[in-house]
């Protein structure tokens, strides 16, 4: 990997040495396993053609900020499912934390504001406090889910079942708080709107680049080193491709699988922090079916469900294949209808595809 | 130490019981008779000789109301608790009931048909003797006809969605003796927002018209795909709208997205949410804009809820920031506490106002007279004469009560 020039020229001599039936099959196997970027590529070319603006820099920069609001939470599920596991929590989590964090930071002249014992201190002490209160949410339910996992070993599938319901029936509550009557929570402090969805950068008129988009960057680099560069990251795979294997080894299984659910929980709790403000009304059905996307990115990405493979550049691309899906499908103005069953078929395809590099390998 | 563990899971499964149980034993308490599942048949004749000796009697002192209301046990179930609007209705009946001092048990049907008619039949087998309903499926006479099965002889009160198909009227509210409805006409908060757009855009036309062309570009939010409210919604907002203008000689309304035939972008999640208003308009904002000359002008939307997360792209975009910034007007529907903070802070436009609190002591009040012994319709007519300006009686059919919506733009 150290020299792409060197190892393209290997590749060329060895297909130069092969016979004719295996250069086909070269052909057959790099365009099926590479099947998803090529149907990508025509996709774009396609929908560019069909509507210019798509490609426009204004396009861009919104498939680039929906991305990156999508993308934290695919970063953390992704860790459970190298573990062979899923989390179907993470949705709700996401809405809890939501919730969490627009409760602390409603602006102080807002008429409804749910937690109105909350002492006037400057916005961005509260800031501070939402960014390590939405983590702690988000943790918790990350920690429980690891344990259970873990400790019982029972499948993340049961674990984060129930889980998923506790958080939604804690999510109920903390709606009916105070005077609140199951109201949206919204009026959300201009400071906070900031911080999040502001302006980064500005161009070519009327484009901007929102805060959230940098954090992005920076979560996805933190995740990257977590992943590639730690000693937990090689345990995280090593446990994910044979965790029997992994604890004769010397790795702590059960430390291991407790971490991971417990960052992944931490992520959607980060998501909830962005989510609220960038949405800026939170109600009870927030971050419904969140964990769907997230999953499909990564699995699109080629974060196997077989457990033990997956990189984080996969989530990205996966994150973004669905992000520009739903803006392409909407510049196209494809029927409502038909945008189920297109992002089924592709969801299908992905998958399909990922697991026959298995099946051959075997 | 797993000893340990083992023990505080057991603890905690006895503990989240006996929570749920004592739950039981509040509401138990005050029947008291709903032990015996096998003598509910009995039981309910006997309470149908007694109701029936109650209306012929008609002369009923207050004594006679009370006591009755006490041996009501009441189950409520709500389609969603997730809903902003039914939210509201919840906690304004939950008050209404107690006040009134009947008991009664709230269930969630968690947006699933399914879960709320195995709610409605373990209530009854439970001694439930009066349903309150609010049905998932909107407008299904199928299922209505289904829980009216599931309910035998109990006295069952829907509320909030429709019961019947539109033009079916009568199928099934005519077809049962211990059956009413209190809600609201469906297509009539589409009629309202409809003219409160057109009306808007009368009085303000040149400022709206950005782009000075002299039709103004829409953009239309859909709640849900399948419900009947927003299917209502969504016609009637902008054809009532397109009725005003073209009578005051103005163009109709011109969606933004010529290519899209559909006339608007639904929520795939049919959730209703603010989070997908707020990426179709970003989307939309990205390719039709001030700088394009093609700015969306107008933006309708099926609930509050989505107009906020409109709204939320407007705001990024530099729009709707409050003074000194270009406003477009965004219309919604509930008049939910925050969208009436935002019309009050000149974000949004107008909203339809759906009173829950009218909604709930109408239901309320059906319900006690339910318990003082007349029937539904009767309750029904009782209710109704609470307040001659928000409730009306539908045409023809006694025991249909509509709860008025009313157009909101700020006081």
């Amino acid at each position: 990997m150290a020299n792409p020039i060197k190892n393209l020229q290997r590749t060329a001599a060895e297909y130069r040495q092969m016979d004719s039936k295996d250069q086909r099959r070269f052909w057959v196997d790099g365009i099926l396993n590479n099947a998803l970027y090529i149907l990508m590529v025509i996709f774009i070319v396609y929908t560019a053609i069909r509507n210019h603006n798509f490609v426009k820099p204004g396009s861009i920069v919104n498939i680039i900020s929906q991305a990156a609001a999508y993308l934290p939470i695919a970063l953390g599920i992704g860790g459970c499912i190298v573990l062979t596991g899923t989390d179907l929590s993470a949705g709700r989590v996401v809405g809890l934390s939501a919730a969490v964090s627009a409760a602390l930071l409603q602006s102080p002249d807002w008429t409804n504001k749910i937690f109105k014992f909350l002492p006037d201190l400057p916005m961005a002490a509260y800031i501070v406090i939402a960014i390590f209160a939405v983590m702690i949410v988000g943790s918790i339910v990350g920690f429980i889910n690891g344990f259970f996992v873990a400790k019982f070993s029972l499948h993340p599938f049961i674990v984060t079942l129930a889980t998923q319901l506790i958080t939604y029936g804690v999510i109920l509550l903390f709606f009916m708080i105070g005077t609140n009557n199951g109201q949206p929570l919204s009026g959300l402090s201009q400071e906070y709107k900031d911080f999040v969805t502001g302006s980064m950068l500005k161009f070519d008129g009327n484009v901007n680049v929102p805060w959230y988009v940098l954090y992005a960057v920076l979560m996805v680099i933190v995740m990257w080193f977590i992943w590639n560069k730690t000693t937990f990251g090689k345990n995280m795979f090593a446990v994910g491709s044979n965790a029997e294997a992994a604890n004769v080894s010397g790795v702590n299984v059960f430390k291991t699988t407790v971490l991971v659910h417990t960052l992944a929980g931490l992520m959607y709790g980060l998501t909830g922090f962005v989510e609220a403000a960038r949405i800026s009304s939170i109600n009870q059905s927030t971050g419904l079916n969140y964990e769907c996307d997230a999953i499909a990115a990564c699995v699109i990405g080629g974060v196997s469900f077989v457990g033990g493979t997956g990189k984080i550049s996969g989530i990205v691309i996966g994150v973004f294949v669905l992000r520009i899906i739903f803006v392409a499908l909407n510049m196209l103005s494809i029927d409502p209808n038909m945008q189920y069953i297109i992002k089924g078929l592709i969801i299908l395809a992905a998958c399909s595809l990922d697991m026959r590099k298995y099946l051959v390998r075997k | 130490m797993k000893k340990i563990i083992a023990l505080l899971l057991a603890l905690m499964l006895v503990f989240s019981l006996a929570a749920c149980a004592s739950g039981d034993t509040s509401t138990d308490t005050s029947t008291d008779t709903s032990t015996d599942t096998s003598t509910d048949t009995s039981t309910d004749t006997s309470t149908d000789a007694a109701e029936d000796t109650d209306t012929a009697e008609d002369t009923d002192t207050t004594e006679d109301t009370t006591t009755d209301a006490s041996a009501l046990n009441v189950g409520v179930f709500y389609y969603a608790y997730s809903d902003t609007y039914i939210s509201s209705v919840r906690s304004a009946l939950d008050a209404a009931l107690e006040a009134k001092g009947i008991a009664y048990n709230d269930y969630d049907g968690n947006n699933n048909q399914a879960t709320q008619n195995e709610q409605i039949q373990t209530a009854i087998t439970n001694g439930c003797n009066l349903l309150i309903v609010n049905m998932v499926t909107s407008g299904s006479s199928d299922t209505a006809k289904q829980i009216m099965e599931l309910a035998g002889d109990v006295p069952v009160i829907f509320f909030n969605r429709a019961v019947e198909e539109d033009g079916n009227e009568g199928t099934v509210l005519g077809a049962y003796e211990n059956i009413c409805f209190v809600g609201t006409d469906a297509p009539e908060a589409g009629h309202l927002q409809g003219q409160m757009v057109g009306e808007y855009l009368l009085a303000n036309y040149d400022t709206v018209d950005l782009n000075g062309d002299g039709v103004i570009s829409y953009a239309m939010f859909k709640g849900d795909e399948a419900n009947v409210e927003a299917i209502y919604r969504t016609q009637f907002g902008v054809e009532d709208a397109n009725a005003v203008l073209t009578e005051a000689g103005k163009p109709e309304l011109q969606y933004f997205d010529a290519n899209n035939t559909t006339g608007y972008q639904v929520d795939l999640g049919g959730a209703w949410s603010a989070q997908a208003a707020l990426d179709y308009m970003n989307t939309n904002l990205s390719q039709y804009n001030e700088a394009n000359g093609n700015m969306i002008e107008l933006i309708i939307c099926n609930n509050d809820n989505m107009a906020e997360g409109a709204i939320s792209a407007l705001n990024a975009a530099g729009y709707n920031n409050g003074e000194g910034t270009t406003t477009i007007p965004v219309f919604g529907v509930d008049a939910t506490a925050s969208a009436q903070q935002l019309i009050k802070d000149g974000k949004m436009t107008g909203t339809v106002k759906q009173d829950a609190e009218g909604m709930a002591n109408a239901i309320a009040e059906v319900a006690a007279s339910v318990g003082a012994g007349s029937n539904l319709t009767d309750g029904v007519a009782a209710a109704a004469a609470l307040n001659a300006d928000m409730y009306t009686v539908a045409d023809g059919i006694a025991n249909k009560l509509f709860v008025a919506y009313a157009p909101y733009t700020g006081e």
